[in-house]
């Protein structure tokens, strides 16, 4: 019978353990977020005179992909994802989606910003699950010396690794998704596909329109800001915090039905005009059929006896 | 000279483009918006839709496009009533242009946008996007095709919501507010576009100056009614009327034409400054820089001093960095460089306590006003300051009264007018007693009857003022310094007076307002034709013999006032009020 083996460490060891991981952690996101910002500062104005896609590396095999087959094949390649539950096989799918990337030529400011934006899911899961994780046979304990009841599980820590590997691997997939066609062709592949035409809609409306009550939340904060509005845990606050919301929404939901009148008064009658025409290719479907292939040998490859 | 003709009845056209019959229309809270209305525009009219805020125009405007149906009467479009299946049609040959282009730009891109009519309207996509390019080509924009509409400026924005109708060739252009908020250059764009519009023009706004240059004929609403509909030159002539609806401008004519002539009578007294040289000034910048995160270099090596109890005007284009000095001023956004206020350094600390010191009126009062009364507005910043409710209460009172807001303690701001809220934020602002007031565009969207009130009330303070405008009348009833602003830099930092007459500066800015010149001149020219019913012989022709005889009539004698102590000058030209036609014989007795 195999038993848990415990390995106790100094205290010291301990704190050097877990202030050099959060050093490496708060490291890697400024990393991260200052290579984000230099990506996005750098270089000359774009020329919009023609799309941001033909210029920007626009072209590849991704571009001229069928968005159905992309999106069917991206969003079932990523399901295939999740089901891996050994470290080997999400680094080969991280090694596959980097590949992609290149492939794609996407823009690597953007692939940081997403990661950036999933680093406090990942960080999470690396802290947590170590440490909460139920003993099994065979695995292996740090435990401090003088607090015997906190172990630091290793299979946990793996585990952990296995989540972040597979949900680094989907997130650096998203750009090819959703970068390599304008976003009205996406949704408009989306409906082909049977979703809803009205969410298709809706979504392209909020990314438009999502901007504008940013512009406008932080303009009505700056109006507060310079009559003295400051946060405090107080009464105060929480009633201007319910002004500050209820305005919004008001100014929102008026906005909401100039916008609509604005489409019907150029003729809006419940649907938006195709933005691209689609047609399948049998490239399209080779291209996604290789791409199922890889998603299935490395679920295969998970599930062979180590 | 223009000759003033006697107002005419409304105008029916037997084969108008739109016609309005009996129209009322009421708000789901029950706002009366419209009574009765009667209305016939012909094909190729140019009409100018005017009244005081809340008189019903945008409510009219609507209707006219078939976005709100009739409440009672009907409106006729092409001779056909506007509904069902017309009413779908004719949406795509009625182009309305909405006050916050934001509202109307809702593609995905530019070309896209304005390529979502040309579509509606059943031309292919490679149809549509041709006629798309060929608007965005008129409107200047066709290198911004692919770019998002939200990465837009505000005159940019509004360029492309036009172009979106301009692709679809529509008959009729109703435009609501067309140069609320654009820099006098972009407003000159925009109106020569308009010019060169070859269909049906309804416009609405408060600004008569613009109007004059672009429409004939006005149309005058009141409380929902049709109050006058005759020309623009009858309109603008008679400052009782225009008084009686809220839109005497009249008061900008007054120095508009002082500016070529010599200071400004009712500005600012422009002593020289009696401050000790040596004191530190209020606010001080010394090359101070801020780049935004994206990169932009938004002010670039900034240079100012603010005196105490100085009335500053800041100018330039929209873009040129004015509102983020503001920002910076404020303390909400911090640049490098040195930044004094009162002579201390505003470290982080002090930039957390600046808004006791600085007040801003922003441009939109709807960012500035949150509360869900009047009383608890005014008394936001106060109770932030600390001070006790006694003197909340005080200060509170003091400040409606002071901007003419007495009574309005349990109004809902949300509900007040465009006037009355933007004397509300600067109540609001003076309240606090800020040692510095910013004012952002004070006078965007404001009836002129509102512009007057705002511009006595702002000629009473006695604060440190720095405001910042388009409005060159403003900058000059109100400030005795002028900086000018191009592309993040102080180009120019000059006496208002010298700034006015330096044509160069206001061509580099765009704040050369040559048409508004133009339509001032004529305007003031309008204004004073004067009547006069005095005795004269006449000869009249009679059955046997011409006969002579004296008898009084009405003359109206146009005649311009070249200066206060010079007599005026009285061209040689007649107008009889009567309707003898012997009359036309008699001689001239005006020379």
């Amino acid at each position: 019978m195999v038993e848990v083996v415990h390995i106790a460490v100094p205290w010291w060891q301990v704190a050097a353990l877990l202030m050099g991981g959060a050093a490496a952690l708060i490291g890697a996101l400024a990393g991260l977020r200052r290579l984000a910002r230099a990506r996005v500062t750098a270089g000359e104005a774009p020329d919009w005179s023609v799309p941001p896609l033909e210029t920007g590396g626009g072209g590849t095999l991704l571009h001229r992909w069928d968005v159905r087959c992309k999106i069917v094949t991206i969003l079932g390649y990523s399901f295939m994802l999740t089901a891996l539950s050994r470290p080997q096989p999400a680094v080969a799918a991280i090694v596959i989606s980097l590949l992609v990337l290149v492939a794609a030529r996407a823009s690597a400011a953007r692939v940081l910003i997403r990661l950036l934006a999933i680093t406090g899911f990942i960080g999470m899961f690396l802290v947590v699950m170590p440490l909460t994780v139920p003993e099994r046979d065979g695995d292996t304990l740090l435990v401090l010396n003088q607090v015997g009841w906190l172990g630091f599980n290793l299979r946990g820590l793996v585990l952990a690794a296995t989540i972040a590997a597979k949900a680094v691997a989907i997130t650096l997939l998203m750009e090819p998704l959703l970068a390599t066609a304008p976003l009205p062709v996406t949704l408009h592949g989306l409906a082909r596909l049977g979703a809803p035409e009205m969410v298709g809609q809706m979504v392209l409306l909020s990314h438009r329109y999502l901007h504008v009550f940013r512009h406008e939340a932080r303009r009505m904060a700056d109006g507060m800001r310079v009559r003295g509005f400051r946060k405090r845990t107080d009464l105060l606050t929480l009633k201007a915090v319910a002004n500050f919301l209820g305005m919004l929404f008001v100014r929102s939901f008026e906005r909401t039905e100039r916008v609509f009148d604005a489409m019907r008064a150029r003729g809006y009658k419940g649907r938006f005009p195709e933005p691209a025409e689609l047609r399948l290719k049998p490239g399209d479907l080779l291209f996604a059929g290789v791409w199922l292939l890889a998603g299935l040998t490395l679920l295969v490859w998970d599930r062979l006896p180590s | 000279m223009h000759e003033l003709t006697p107002i005419a009845p409304p105008v029916e056209h037997p084969h108008a483009l739109l016609s309005v019959r009996d129209l009322h229309y009421r708000y789901p809270d029950g706002t009366q918006a419209l009574c009765g209305i009667r209305l016939s525009i012909a094909a190729g009219e140019r009409i100018a839709l005017v009244g005081r805020n809340g008189s019903g125009k945008t409510t009219l405007i609507k209707q006219l496009c078939g976005l709100l149906a009739p409440g009672s009467g009907q409106v006729d479009y092409q001779g056909q009533r506007l509904q069902g299946e017309h009413l779908e049609a004719g949406r795509l040959s009625l182009g309305y242009l909405f006050q916050d282009p934001d509202d109307q730009l809702f593609g995905h891109t530019v070309l896209a946008d304005v390529a979502f009519g040309p579509r509606q309207q059943g031309r292919s996509a490679e149809q549509a996007e041709a006629a798309a390019r060929e608007a965005l080509q008129r409107v200047h924009l066709v290198d911004k095709a692919y770019k998002e509409p939200h990465h837009l400026s505000f005159g940019q924005k509004k360029r492309a919501a036009l172009a979106g109708l301009l692709a679809m060739q529509p008959a009729v252009l109703l435009l609501d507010e067309p140069t609320a908020n654009l820099d006098p250059r972009q407003e000159q764009v925009f109106l020569d576009l308009l010019k060169t519009f070859s269909g049906t023009l309804i416009c609405v706004s408060h600004d008569l100056l613009f109007l004059y240059e672009l429409c004939r004929r006005a149309v005058v609403l009141d409380q929902g009614r049709v109050a006058h509909d005759y020309t623009l030159d009858d309109l603008v002539a008679q400052r009782g009327e225009l008084r009686s609806h809220g839109l005497d401008f009249s008061f900008r004519l007054v120095l508009t034409a002082e500016a070529e002539e010599g200071p400004a009578q009712g500005g600012p007294v422009c002593a020289p400054s009696t401050a000790d040289p040596d004191a530190a000034p209020l606010a001080a910048l010394e090359q101070y820089r801020f780049r935004y995160p994206d990169g932009t270099l938004a002010l670039d090596r900034i240079d100012l001093a603010v005196q105490s109890g100085e009335r500053i005007a800041l100018v330039g284009e929209n873009g040129a960095g004015k509102s983020t000095l503001l920002a910076c001023l404020l303390g909400l956004q911090q640049g490098s460089g040195v930044y004094r206020f009162d002579g201390r350094p505003v470290t982080r600390r002090l930039q957390t306590t600046l808004w006791r010191q600085v007040g801003l009126v922003f441009q939109d009062c709807a960012d500035q006003l949150f509360c869900a009364s009047v009383e608890e507005e005014i008394a936001f910043g106060l109770r932030r300051l600390g001070l006790p409710k006694a003197e909340i209460r005080q200060r509170s009172d003091e400040f409606l009264a002071l901007v003419g807001l007495e009574g309005f303690q349990q109004r809902v701001p949300l509900h007040l007018s465009g006037g009355e809220r933007k004397r509300l934020a600067l109540a609001c602002v003076l309240a606090m007693r800020p040692r510095l007031l910013i004012l952002d565009e004070p006078t965007a969207g404001l009836d002129p009857h509102s512009e007057a009130l705002l511009l006595a009330i702002l000629q009473q303070l006695e604060a440190t003022l720095l405001l910042v405008s388009h409005d060159i009348f403003f900058v000059q009833a109100l400030t005795c310094r002028t900086l000018v602003m191009h592309q993040g830099q102080i180009l120019q930092d000059t006496a208002t007076a010298d700034f006015l007459q330096d044509r160069n500066l206001g061509n580099l800015n765009g704040l050369a307002f040559s048409y508004r010149q133009r339509g001032s001149d004529a305007i003031r020219a309008l204004q004073h034709a004067h009547e006069q019913r005095h005795v004269h012989d006449h000869r009249h022709a009679g059955e046997a013999a011409a006969t002579e005889h004296a008898h009084p009539h009405t003359h109206r004698i146009v005649h311009s006032h070249p200066g206060d102590d010079q007599a005026h000058e009285h061209p040689p030209r007649r107008f009889y009020g009567d309707d003898l036609p012997e009359h036309d014989h008699d001689p001239d007795h005006h020379q």
